[in-house]
């Protein structure tokens, strides 16, 4: 007996839309050196951004606690987030270099 | 800055209010006393607090703030004139029947009674926040 | 001073003037039946009029010689008129919650400097 095939099913056309966004994502060595400074600067930016907030509360000026808070709270987990991602660069780097040739 | 100086203050203000109630309390015991210890009609006593003294200019110099807080500088025998009832028959009636009772009026103590207890709960939150304030300083370095 | 330290010295000077708040908020709570009594309040927040107009502005932070001589210190308000009382409780017990607040708020913001620098030294290993 003839089988028909499925043809009522449309073609899947989200894979389409996550290689267009793995594209964007796949960068070669120059692209990671200057996004790594990029994060950096922007940690760096969050740090001094809480500090601020820290001088505005010591001088009584601020208007909503929870603002101060969180900012703190952001500042230092991208701080050890930076951490973390340089731990692993350098396990990576090491065992790159234990690696007999 | 100390924490035993915010306790003192406190503490001092409770055994101010302490003293109120305490007096308070004598002076409704003796509405009906017509004679005291020493055979005297009863005198009705207020408490006199103030603040401790020099307590501001110590405090400006930073010699320690534990002078700051109130004291009780006087209990003072208000001399109200006694209140007369006739009673010829009671035993400490005078020559015209009539009975000296103190001039205790209950609606004033009342009243004092319960200032003094407000003000006595607003030291003990004073005493639980410095507590708490203490508490959260040893917590420096945690996480 | 780097701009931590300035914060950092920020802080601690906050701190002593929210702990002197405190025993002038405790000192006018316990005379709030005194006699002849003028209720203290602490001067800190009026001495930093420059340093909170140059906060205001975006990006804008303090340095050392905007913090140096600020110093947190006692002081009396007037005698009240005669016959009304000198403190009030209710607002004196507002002023203690405020105040409360803000010691720990301070407190959590100098925990939070020195733990930056502890994750450095640990390299993110607790």
């Amino acid at each position: 007996m003839n089988v028909d095939p499925v043809g009522f099913l449309p073609p899947l056309t989200e894979v389409a839309g996550l290689q267009a966004a793995d594209a964007g994502n796949n960068v070669g060595t120059s692209d990671f050196a200057s996004w790594l400074a990029k994060e950096i600067g922007s940690v760096n930016d969050k740090i001094t951004g809480s500090d601020q907030l820290l001088q505005k509360l010591a001088t009584g000026q601020v208007d909503n606690l929870h603002q101060v808070m969180i900012a703190l709270d952001e500042a230092k987990m991208s701080f050890q987030m930076l951490v973390q991602v340089r731990n692993k660069l350098l396990e990576a780097y090491q065992d790159v270099i234990r690696m007999s040739v | 800055m100390d924490y035993f100086s915010a306790f003192a203050i406190s503490a001092s203000g409770m055994s101010v209010e302490k003293m109120r109630l305490d007096v308070t309390a004598l002076n409704l015991a003796n509405v009906h006393s017509t004679r005291g210890a020493s055979g005297q009609l009863y005198q009705p006593l207020t408490v006199i607090s103030t603040a401790k003294p020099g307590a501001f200019a110590a405090a400006m110099t930073q010699a320690g703030n534990a002078s700051l807080g109130a004291q009780v500088t006087e209990v003072r025998a208000t001399l109200t004139p006694p209140r007369l009832t006739y009673e010829p028959s009671h035993p400490d009636a005078d020559a015209k029947g009539f009975v000296a009772y103190p001039a205790i009026n209950p609606v004033n103590e009342m009243i004092t009674m319960m200032t003094a207890t407000r003000a006595y709960e607003a030291n003990v939150a004073a005493l639980n926040a410095a507590r708490v304030m203490a508490m959260k300083a040893l917590d420096i370095g945690g996480n | 001073m780097s701009g931590h330290e300035v914060t950092k010295a920020l802080l601690l000077k906050a701190l002593d003037a929210a702990t002197l708040r405190h025993q002038a908020i405790a000192s006018n709570i316990a005379n709030a039946n005194s006699v002849n009594y003028r209720p203290l309040r602490v001067n800190f927040e009026e001495q930093l009029g420059f340093a909170r107009q140059a906060l205001a502005q975006p990006g804008g932070t303090l340095t050392a010689a905007d913090v140096a001589g600020v110093r947190a210190r006692l002081e009396q308000e007037p005698a009240p008129r005669a016959g009304t009382a000198a403190v009030m409780i209710d607002m004196e017990m507002v002023k203690l919650s405020q105040n409360t607040l803000q010691y720990q708020a301070l407190l959590r913001g100098v925990s939070h400097h020195g733990s930056l620098v502890t994750t450095a030294i640990n390299e993110g290993r607790k």
